[in-house]
């Protein structure tokens, strides 16, 4: 397959707007970016709302990374082939046009120790890792073919978040921002949450703005009452004395200001200090899960210790959709293995990191979107579950997956895609994606798309250079769609 | 540049897209057949390909105001377009202005006192002379130089690595600039210093400028990393010295640029041989005295420990080198185990890296033992109970060890990170690949210089014993007085420092697709200028600073903003944000605590509670650390230091070439709410105080010579003392319930007959003040 008619139709539709250096500034919902972006771009307009290039399917996305990959084969992509096989070697077939670590001993096919069961109307296969989520069954679309590149965590996780294996390009997150601005003065519109003790690995690269003006990136949410960095006011300082003090600031910025009645950019630096002002109690509230009742809480499952952090980290996501911000950035951190502080990175002792793991995730996912539903927000939030990778059929170190690129499974649920279905698929033992496949950049296609948005349309001039989310890559993956 | 243009090489560009779509759906089982490269067009009439031409200083009605031969350029295009200039600013505004400019920082009220006062003619240029020749005119200019040299003090990527030797690049940056190293010899060595002076240590550290890249220590795909940091090495190289965008034309002949895909690999091949070192001992100054000395003191705290570890894992070292070494994907595991005698140059390249990742990591023996024994179990039924103690001993003895980790240097090194040829000339072969990817080379490439750049120039490579040479030959390609590119984009750039963009508003792109220069034959003139005067950017500096151009007010001129909204013309100074940097640094200066320290060791300054950055991020113990300036705050890639980032600091990720000015909530919370600033702001109100004396007008006047260089005039001043009276109210009002808890300012020496509810009204006052507009621009 070299020839897809659609993709080229979709490229060459797209050639009058790079042709022209005008054209390709243009913003979506037609604003012009101040062309130098140098010093005259006050912070309103860049966050100002814009409208998206066609009307959104979704308003929200909350974007699940599954930190550490988790294995398919063992939640998702039910293999009776390899289980019939297990123990042998991996035929080689199977293994042609991959290049493989050999630690560990490749080479063992190792089959899933779980219990496996079909549910809902779709017959959706779930291990019993995830008892909760298997009965949300009928709102997931599957891609069960997806594809990246890299054999480690670093580079496929900077590629899922950003489209490239280097740090230094936007994050997805960090271009929805951009192209839709904000629909909530009061808080970030593009947010990231994490569970566990520490911020995640490799951190801000992960959902920074690259290229695009720095307002664009995600602001790291952190666990506890005070989400952001400094939104608490000093200790010693109260309400009024705090309030008192910014009326004079104003006071003291407009006298001066007056001297240059055309300058936005100081108008918008005097407006900051009151969105601050705002964000200072905008921000705790829409966090603060103690509002919630008894039965939301324990639907996310906070009154079980295994899933009460990721649980909270959810609970916060739906408050923040609630609260109209455009992009939720969810990581998962390590939870209690043993003793010992792991994410889903299974190399060993596989059977007893994925039921810790899958523990702390199950309910917390199940009832985001069984809540999501309730609330009427399902339709226009888009729920992603992703990792940078799967894990591999063959075994590692006797009871642990390595890590596969090459075929593993993520889903969507909301946001207009395609109820209780399943897209593409992995070789009878689990490992290479049969037929076509879903890459990261087919998957940013797809997440833009259903908040209205052409990914080939959607471009930046950086230093002369017009870039867009998905690098040259990308597609819409239209089978998931509803 | 002609619109026809782009379209023509635009239809090449959409052909090699759709090509790159075939190649994705090839790789997902079907191949698609590599196209032969198109060769680009070979002559260009792009003007910055042109040579530089002195050209003659126009003649201008307005001859008075011109100042320097700059002025004569501005003034031609202004009367061209019906403007004029701007009288020149108040001393205070310029004074302000230019301090902050060249130096980083706000000037003392004593600097502004005696500059303003100053009646004799040439007061001007010697507050230019002093500026220039302090060395904070180094370190502000180094800032800047790091952010195009992509400047970190870790690898990032996941693991973030420390890179203990980078600050010495950072030094020689600051140095360089200090004592007004000529530009084409400071190119020269930080692209070849190793081949060009290999006895030297700054040149040896001057090649940091290529080792700076984000590297990834975890990669399994030595081949693949290989390719990457070349990469990296290539495209920065090329922004930064010739503001060319060749990462696009390593995929797909440039859509834009005169540059094939085949000459972009060609430009990548100077670099094929060129490996990262980063153990050579460097000259024992007393950095390296107190850090050897710190190292000594654990080594022989250690020892025992360390020999017993060593000697419970002696016996099966090979085995975990062998498993360690199959972690690695096939084409690197074929060089590694290679023995050494059959190894190609290439092989060479990829066990150098091998080596110096995997020195000394703990971790490699527990998962070895670890793997393994659960790897037997599963094939024999048998727990290997030998192996399962041997990795508890290990472990135990690790637990021992890490005991005396608080004895460890924190910071500094006693070693210099350079770029070597590892002592061989020759270089593994470079292809060009299909649409970039490394796994499918075509044809084999040499080392040449773009056609349409090159004007006829042909890369001299000499091989030494030791080293290809051929960065040598690039280096002075790129360093010669002939290249059309260099010394315009070099003085483009500093130009952008002072007046917010550039002649070429695309600093790092004088492509087509970049921007036409707004005053061409002012950058020729600059350009020209430039080189005859040996490449000094002291003297670069000193022009524009003396110009009219620069003096000019920033005041709003409604004529102005209607004929010219972006001032491209300069009818007026554009007044600009202060930079993170600015803004921390001077009000360290402000609050009195500014540890005036150049070079050493990157220090980890405060973070705000709640940043859990963990280990990467463990704030330095010696409260001097966290008064030092902005430029030696630790770059830590995957935790940039957070109030220098909310301000728009540089993102140390790929080469950064404009500081952009946003304005956001988060910025406003930083500085007022932060710990950080606020304790400033207590240190700034006790200085005034200090200085003031009892006098709340005089206090008043201190605090806004302080920050702003002025007085308040009368409106402020009624206004500030109006809110003195009420706001110690709203103070006293928290203490309802019988207790008060006020902030006061720091270092007043007595307290006595002091009213404590105004001087916590005070200090609220000074933070505010601090967080102004007027604090927070250049006028």
């Amino acid at each position: 397959m070299t020839y897809r008619p659609s993709r080229r139709e979709l490229l060459l539709n797209t050639a009058a707007g790079i042709g022209g250096v005008t054209l390709s500034q243009l913003l979506p919902g037609g604003g012009l970016l101040s062309a130098p972006l140098l010093a005259a771009a006050p912070g309103e307009d860049l966050l100002a709302p814009k409208a998206p290039h066609f009307p959104a399917k979704a308003k929200s996305v909350i974007w699940l990374h599954q930190y550490g990959a988790p294995s398919s084969l063992d939640l998702y992509d039910y293999k009776p082939d390899l289980v019939r096989l297990t123990g042998q070697e991996v035929p080689a077939s199977f293994m042609k046009g991959i290049k493989t670590s050999t630690q560990g001993g490749v080479g063992k096919l190792y089959s899933s120790k779980r219990t496996w069961k079909q549910y809902g109307q779709s017959g959706a296969w779930f291990s019993d890792l995830l008892p909760n989520l298997a009965e949300q069954a009928d709102k997931l679309a599957f891609i069960k073919a997806s594809k990246t590149i890299g054999a480690t965590h670093d580079i496929s996780v900077l590629k899922l978040n950003t489209g490239d294996l280097n740090p230094g390009r936007p994050s997805l997150g960090a271009w929805v921002h951009y192209a839709l601005g904000s629909a909530n003065p009061d808080l970030p519109a593009y947010v990231v949450l994490y569970s566990g003790r520490r911020e995640p690995e490799a951190g801000s690269v992960n959902w920074n703005a690259g290229f695009l003006p720095a307002v664009y990136q995600g602001i790291a949410f952190r666990p506890g009452p005070s989400p952001i960095l400094n939104v608490d006011r000093q200790k010693l300082m109260s309400d009024a004395q705090q309030r008192d003090s910014l009326d004079l600031l104003k006071r003291l910025n407009q006298l001066r200001a007056a001297r240059r009645p055309d300058d936005s950019e100081l108008r918008a630096r005097i407006d900051s200090y009151d969105l601050a002002y705002r964000m200072e109690s905008s921000a705790p509230e829409a966090v603060d899960v103690t509002k919630e009742s008894a039965a939301t809480k324990s639907l996310y499952g906070l009154d079980d210790e295994p899933s009460r952090d990721y649980g909270t980290v959810l609970l916060r996501a739906r408050r923040l959709v609630e609260r109209n911000v455009r992009f939720v950035h969810v990581v998962t951190g390590n939870v209690d293995v043993d003793g010992d502080n792991q994410d889903w990175d299974a190399h060993q002792e596989l059977e007893k990191n994925h039921s810790a793991n899958a523990k702390a995730v199950d309910k917390p996912i199940a009832g985001l979107l069984a809540d999501l539903q309730a609330r009427g927000l399902l339709d226009t939030t888009l729920v992603v579950w992703t990792s940078e990778f799967g894990r591999t059929s063959y075994g590692q170190s006797g009871n642990g997956r390595d890590h596969n690129p090459w075929g593993y499974t993520q889903w969507m649920a909301g946001g207009g895609v395609k109820a209780a279905s399943t897209f593409g698929q992995t070789d009878e033992i689990g490992l290479q994606s049969v037929g076509k496949a879903v890459d990261t950049y087919d998957l940013h296609a797809t997440v833009l798309n259903q908040l209205g948005l052409d990914h080939l349309k959607l471009t930046f001039q950086n230093n002369g250079r017009s870039e867009r989310p998905t690098v040259v890559y990308g597609e819409v993956v239209k089978e998931l769609l509803a | 540049m002609t619109r026809r243009a782009i379209k023509g090489t635009a239809l090449v560009g959409w052909g090699v897209l759709i090509a790159a779509t075939q190649l994705v759906a090839g790789q997902s089982g079907t191949t698609a057949p590599a196209p032969a490269p198109v060769t680009a067009t070979r002559s260009s009439t792009h003007w910055a390909y042109q040579p530089v031409v002195r050209p003659d200083v126009p003649v201008v009605k307005k001859q008075a105001w011109v100042r320097t031969p700059i002025d004569a350029f501005v003034l031609a295009k202004l009367e061209e377009k019906e403007l004029t200039p701007s009288p020149d600013a108040d001393r205070a505004t310029l004074i302000r202005r230019s301090t902050l400019d060249v130096l980083g920082l706000i000037p003392s009220p004593e600097e502004v006192k005696a500059f303003v006062e100053d009646k004799s003619p040439d007061a001007y240029e010697r507050l230019v002379d002093r500026l220039l020749a302090s060395p904070k005119y180094g370190e502000r200019q180094a800032r800047r130089w790091l952010d195009l040299a992509r400047y970190a003090d870790s690898t990032g990527f996941e693991g973030d690595r420390t890179r203990p030797n980078m600050w010495r690049y950072r030094d020689y940056v600051v140095s360089a600039f200090n004592h007004d190293k000529p530009y084409d010899q400071f190119v020269k060595e930080q692209i070849a210093g190793d081949e060009l002076a290999p006895e030297s240590q700054e040149s040896l550290i001057a090649t940091g400028f290529l080792a700076g890249y984000p590297d990834n220590y975890n990669s399994r795909d030595l081949v693949q990393r290989k390719y990457q940091i070349t990469t990296d090495m290539t495209d920065t190289v090329g922004s930064v010295f010739l503001a060319q965008t060749f990462a696009c034309a390593r995929c797909h002949n440039h859509k834009f640029d005169r540059i094939s895909q085949k000459e972009y690999f060609q430009i990548q091949s100077f670099f094929a041989n060129t490996a990262e070192v980063s153990d050579i001992k460097a000259t024992v100054g007393p950095q390296e005295l107190v850090f050897q000395k710190t190292q000594h003191q654990w080594e022989e705290a250690t020892k025992e420990v360390r020999a017993r570890r060593e000697a419970l894992v002696a016996p099966i070292k090979a085995e975990i080198v062998k498993y360690q070494k199959e972690r690695y994907l096939t084409d690197s595991r074929d060089a590694i185990f290679k023995p050494r005698d059959q190894w190609t140059a290439q092989d060479r390249w990829v066990n150098h890296r091998w080596q110096s990742v995997t020195k000394g990591s703990d971790y490699e023996v527990d998962r070895y033992l670890r793997e393994t024994t659960q790897l037997e179990l599963e094939e024999t039924g048998h727990t290997n109970e030998t192996k399962v103690a041997l990795r508890e001993q290990y472990r135990k003895l690790g637990e021992e060890l890490s005991k005396f980790n608080s004895l460890r240097p924190a910071t500094g090194s006693d070693t210099i990170t350079a770029m070597s040829e590892l002592g061989h000339p020759d270089a593994p072969p470079t292809y060009l690949l299909f649409v970039g990817n490394h796994e499918r080379p075509l044809d084999e490439v040499q080392p040449g210089f773009p056609a349409a750049i090159a004007n006829g120039a042909a890369p001299q490579i000499v091989p030494t014993a030791t080293t290809s040479g051929r960065r040598t030959a690039l280096a002075n390609w790129i360093a010669s007085a002939e290249n059309p590119l260099t010394a315009r984009v070099y003085v483009n750039r500093v130009w952008a420092q002072y007046f917010g963009r550039g002649i070429v508003e695309s600093v790092s792109n004088f492509g087509r697709a970049g921007r036409a220069p707004s005053h061409p034959a002012l950058l020729d003139y600059l350009a020209d200028r430039f080189v005859r005067d040996g490449w000094s950017p002291k003297k670069l500096h000193r022009e524009i600073l003396l110009s009219s151009v620069y003096r000019q007010s920033s005041e709003y001129r409604e004529d102005v903003a209607k004929a010219d909204p972006q001032n491209t013309f300069l009818a007026t100074f554009p007044r600009i944000r202060l930079d993170a940097e600015q803004i921390r640094d001077s009000l360290l200066v402000a609050s009195g605590t500014l540890v005036d320290k150049v070079g050493g060791p990157s220090v980890f300054a405060q973070v705000p509670e709640g940043l859990n950055a963990g280990n990467l991020w463990q704030a330095s113990k010696n409260a001097e650390d966290h008064h030092r300036r902005s430029l030696y705050i630790f770059t830590r890639r995957s935790v940039p230091y957070p109030m220098l980032e909310t301000f728009n600091m540089a993102s140390s990720q790929e080469v950064h070439s404009q500081r952009v000015v946003t304005t956001t909530p988060m910025q406003a919370l930083t500085l007022y709410n932060s710990d950080q600033v606020f304790e400033w702001s207590q240190a700034l109100a006790g200085r005034v105080i200090r200085e003031a004396g009892a006098s709340e007008s005089s206090q008043l006047d201190r605090l806004y010579e302080i920050l702003y260089a002025r007085t308040p005039d009368k409106t402020e001043k009624a206004t500030l003392l109006s809110f003195l009276d009420s706001h110690a109210k709203v103070i006293r009002e928290k203490g309802k319930d019988g207790k008060l808890s006020i902030a006061l300012p720091t270092g007043v020496p007595s307290w006595d007959a002091r009213n404590p509810l105004r001087d916590a009204a005070f200090v609220d006052l000074v933070h505010t003040v601090a967080n102004s507009n007027d604090f927070a621009y250049r006028f």
